[in-house]
């Protein structure tokens, strides 16, 4: 069964890019070698990581069924910062494999314990919605 | 350059979509359909994902004694990532047009729904994806 793992983050906690270098190194180290890990046990579907939240855009369609795009949002509004799509045998995997990303290493190897939001993901809209 | 599309809803908002007409869910998810089609054509379609409604969602943060930590309940109003669609365009304009297409997909009625799409590029240069 597939799920997807999400990580979130704060457009006010976006400092990453200010960590030392080598705590950001070790944090980097830590992900691509889950990755690596998920990839050798057949369970990584695929993993992206997404730009900055000040290069978000939320777009609503106007009348004409033109593009209306709003780029300016509250410094605590949560954005998606990455996800991870996995197959695993269970939900407690899937829960497993969160909780390792959740305490990746922060500032001083720290574990950052992110909070990953865990959801099933849908093979096919239910039939009763076609 | 690589732009996931992400559609978010509330636990009611979800409910009120189930509790559409037949008639008025189909004409919705033909429209989608119909983008998707569009979008292989032009050589612009990567991806497209349903997730599971905000009832499966779980947050896990760190572990406890190695057994990982969820928590599974969230105010009425919090919003859930319900789907999105990753596209290769030529520039950030056209990610937002796709957007607003799919912020304009007919609700009850025939109305647009106008739901705002958020449009994030993806921080990779490559995809990941396999």
């Amino acid at each position: 069964m597939k799920y997807i793992l999400m990580m979130n983050t704060m457009k006010a906690g976006t400092g990453v890019p200010a960590w030392p270098k080598k705590d950001l190194q070790a944090h980097i180290a830590f992900m691509m070698s889950l990755n690596k890990e998920l990839h050798e046990r057949g369970e990584l579907v695929s993993a992206e990581g997404l730009s900055f939240p000040d290069q978000a855009k939320l777009v609503r369609a106007g009348k004409d069924g033109r593009p209306i795009t709003d780029g300016i949002f509250p410094e605590s509004k949560e954005f998606l910062a990455g996800f991870w799509i996995i197959d695993v045998d269970s939900p407690d995997r899937a829960y497993e494999i969160a909780a390792q990303i959740s305490a990746a290493p922060g500032p001083g190897s720290a574990p950052l314990y992110m909070p990953i939001e865990v959801r099933p993901v849908m093979s096919a809209p239910p039939q009763e919605m076609l | 350059m690589k732009y996931i599309l992400l559609m978010s809803g509330s636990k009611a908002g979800v409910e009120g979509y189930q509790a559409w007409p037949p008639k008025d869910i189909e004409a919705h998810m033909s429209v989608l359909r119909k983008i998707s089609d569009a979008l292989t054509a032009s050589g612009e379609f990567v991806a497209t994902q349903a997730l599971s409604g905000p009832a499966e969602a779980k947050v896990v943060r760190g572990e406890k004694n190695r057994v990982p930590v969820t928590d599974g309940v969230f105010p009425e109003s919090k919003e859930f990532l319900l789907g999105y669609w990753i596209v290769d365009v030529a520039s950030p304009e056209r990610a937002y047009a796709i957007a607003g297409r799919i912020s304009a997909a007919a609700g009850p009625g025939g109305v647009p729904t106008n739901v705002p799409i958020e449009v994030r590029r993806f921080a990779t240069r490559e995809s990941k994806s396999k």
